[in-house]
């Protein structure tokens, strides 16, 4: 929906600001852009509707190369939340809603039903608000107003720059919760920059934290909660939140890569020989069309099953597994602490996602003794 | 000679003998205000703007502006008269460059003081550049640029007196020729119809301006379609 390519902005005179930034946003996804201030997240956005122009590569939205369509056009089909809000005062809740349609030339009554079932969405009742200034509204009705005043022309794409920055802790944590309610009904593409760490891991999909104009890391947010991919990552995100990883969390993002990936129709001694190779001691079998999973292959078993002539399914094992739908980190622990073998994590089709190793595990616990005893210091 | 009338009764006797060419000297004051005041606004604001989009500018054009301002305004008169020799036309020009400095000024500030956000959230939304200075900057820097149009009304009716200095018309002529004359009479008969008028020109902009703040204007709006809803 939104691909940046290689895209590099340089201000006059200053470092780059945004450095060779290349990233495909889905449709539907909400991705959070964060990063320390002039980490180039906002730049970043700004250049993906043109009030910021890009040194080299390209932005595409909806396929179409920005850089060809006129920026005038191209921001009306983007909606477009600002830090400060941005609502304009001379103008009633309704005619700020209705900006963008009135400059896409949409009739009158048009606009004022669009209006109407927006306002109606947000629980604002249009009847009560509808004339009131945006003076005449709380803080964070205001910014209720601007991100309804972005979905007015029904833009594919979003773009939202710290909308929740300047609001209370509690309005700030409802409307973050409405947007993520709003944003499974209305199905957008929304581009958030924050650098609010916990907005982001509560909001988005996938977070892009940047930093000197580069990705620093890019993942869902359990990703960058259970494997931060360098120090900074780690610090950035915060050891408390780190931390906050309980036994109930989901396994979602703690899987990985499984040592060997076999088919049904490998020959028993073909499969112990790549194991031995590796140095590994466990395969998974896959269905190599559907991708399901079928089994997993143990080295004790294959030697068994090898010594006895059988075929490769008879070294199967599919009683160990769990569903990364419900299963949560006390299962897995509970499950490797019964035997020191990796558990592999399925999707409720039967899907392969990946393996949980004891050293994950041990990892984790790792992170969480350090600062335990930093908290004692 | 000892007067022999109160000086009350000498402005009564003077002001019904004469009624006509007082008014008939306040509709030319009010004609040259008019004129200087709407050069100055149909040059100032438009040039207003313009510096807001050339920052190099301003402070040349701002400063010039001030200089014919600090010029005293009998002597502004007097230059003028090398250029346009004597008559109206002369006092109208010194009336404009005189006034040219609050129009100037506020538009330039108005402008410059409405909150980039706004502007930013306008150009993010697809406003053209136009569209954002005609239902974004004017519209919100209207209550500061009509202060300066009112100082500026204020300012042109007074100095219009000063247009008979020089050969215009209007109620400076009373004035003049009372003091040539010394006769009190006169001169309050052309002084305090330019007082009023000056008066009368600042009330009426000040309500003008608060019927135009957008706030206001807004808030009215807003009563009106809830009734007719």
């Amino acid at each position: 929906m939104v691909r940046f390519d290689h895209v590099t902005k340089i201000y006059e005179g200053e470092n780059k600001a945004v450095d060779d930034l290349s990233l495909e946003i889905q449709e539907g996804e909400l991705v959070v852009f964060i990063g320390p201030s002039g980490c180039g997240k906002t730049t970043s956005l700004k250049m993906v509707n043109r009030l910021e122009s890009v040194t080299s590569g390209s932005i595409y939205v909806n396929g179409r190369d920005i850089n060809k369509v006129n920026p005038v056009k191209l921001r009306r089909d983007i909606g477009y939340v600002i830090q400060s809000i941005g609502l304009l005062p001379h103008m009633s809740v309704a005619d700020n809603i209705g900006i963008v349609p009135k400059l896409l030339g949409w009739p009158a009554k048009k606009i004022q039903n669009r209006v109407d079932e927006l306002m109606e969405m947000a629980k604002l009742p249009p009847a009560k608000y509808r004339w009131r200034l945006p003076d005449q509204l709380s803080g964070g009705q205001k910014q209720r107003v601007g991100v309804l005043r972005a979905l007015a022309a029904d833009p594919p794409v979003i773009l939202m720059d710290e909308p929740f920055g300047a609001l209370d802790p509690i309005s700030r944590n409802v409307l973050q919760e409405e947007l993520v309610e709003l944003q499974k009904k209305v199905q957008k593409t929304i581009i958030f920059v924050t650098h609010d760490m916990d907005e982001a891991l509560k909001m988005a999909d996938r977070v892009v934290l940047m930093r000197q104009g580069r990705i620093e890391q890019l993942g869902t947010p359990a990703e960058l909660q259970n494997s931060p991919a360098t120090e900074f990552v780690r610090n950035f995100i915060g050891e408390d939140r780190l931390a906050q990883l309980s036994p109930e969390d989901p396994v979602e993002g703690l899987y990985r890569e499984p040592w060997l990936l076999v088919s049904p129709k490998e020959r028993p001694g073909d499969v112990l020989e790549k194991l031995e190779d590796l140095g590994g001691d466990t395969a998974q079998m896959l269905d190599p069309r559907t991708g399901k999973w079928l089994g997993m292959i143990h080295m004790p078993l294959l030697k068994k099953t090898l010594r006895s002539g059988g075929e490769l399914k008879e070294a199967l094992r599919k009683n160990r597994k769990l569903y990364v739908e419900d299963a949560n980190l006390r299962d897995v622990a509970t499950l490797l602490a019964d035997q020191d073998i990796p558990i592999p994590i399925l999707r409720e089709d039967e899907t392969f996602l990946g393996i949980i190793t004891s050293s994950d595990m041990a990892r984790l616990a790792i992170g969480r003794l350090g600062r335990n005893a930093k908290g004692g210091a | 000679m000892l007067q022999t009338k109160p000086f009350w009764e000498l402005f009564y006797n003077y002001v019904v003998r004469y009624h006509e060419r007082i008014l008939n000297l306040t509709w030319q004051h009010i004609m040259i205000s008019a004129i200087a005041l709407g050069i100055t606004l149909v040059v100032c604001i438009p040039l207003g703007i313009y510096l807001t989009k050339k920052e190099k500018l301003t402070p040349y054009v701002i400063g010039l502006a001030n200089v014919f301002q600090t010029i005293p305004s009998l002597a502004l008169l007097g230059f003028l008269i090398f250029i346009f020799g004597i008559g109206n036309d002369n006092a109208i020009c010194a009336l404009f460059l005189y006034a040219m400095l609050p129009v100037l000024q506020n538009t330039y500030t108005g402008i410059r003081s409405v909150p980039q956000s706004f502007v930013q959230a306008a150009r993010g939304m697809g406003m053209t550049e136009m569209q954002i200075l005609m239902k974004v900057q004017l519209p919100l820097a209207l209550p500061v640029i009509l202060a300066g149009v009112r100082v500026a009304t204020v300012w042109i009716i007074g100095t219009a007196t000063l247009a008979a200095a020089i050969g215009g018309g209007g109620l400076g002529r009373l004035i003049f020729s009372g003091l040539a004359s010394i006769r009190n009479e006169v001169v309050l008969a052309g002084a305090l119809p330019a007082t009023l008028l000056a008066l009368a020109a600042d009330q009426g902009l000040k309500i003008f301006q608060a019927s135009l703040d957008p706030k206001n204007r807004a808030a009215k709006l807003a009563k009106r379609r809830e009734l007719e809803a």
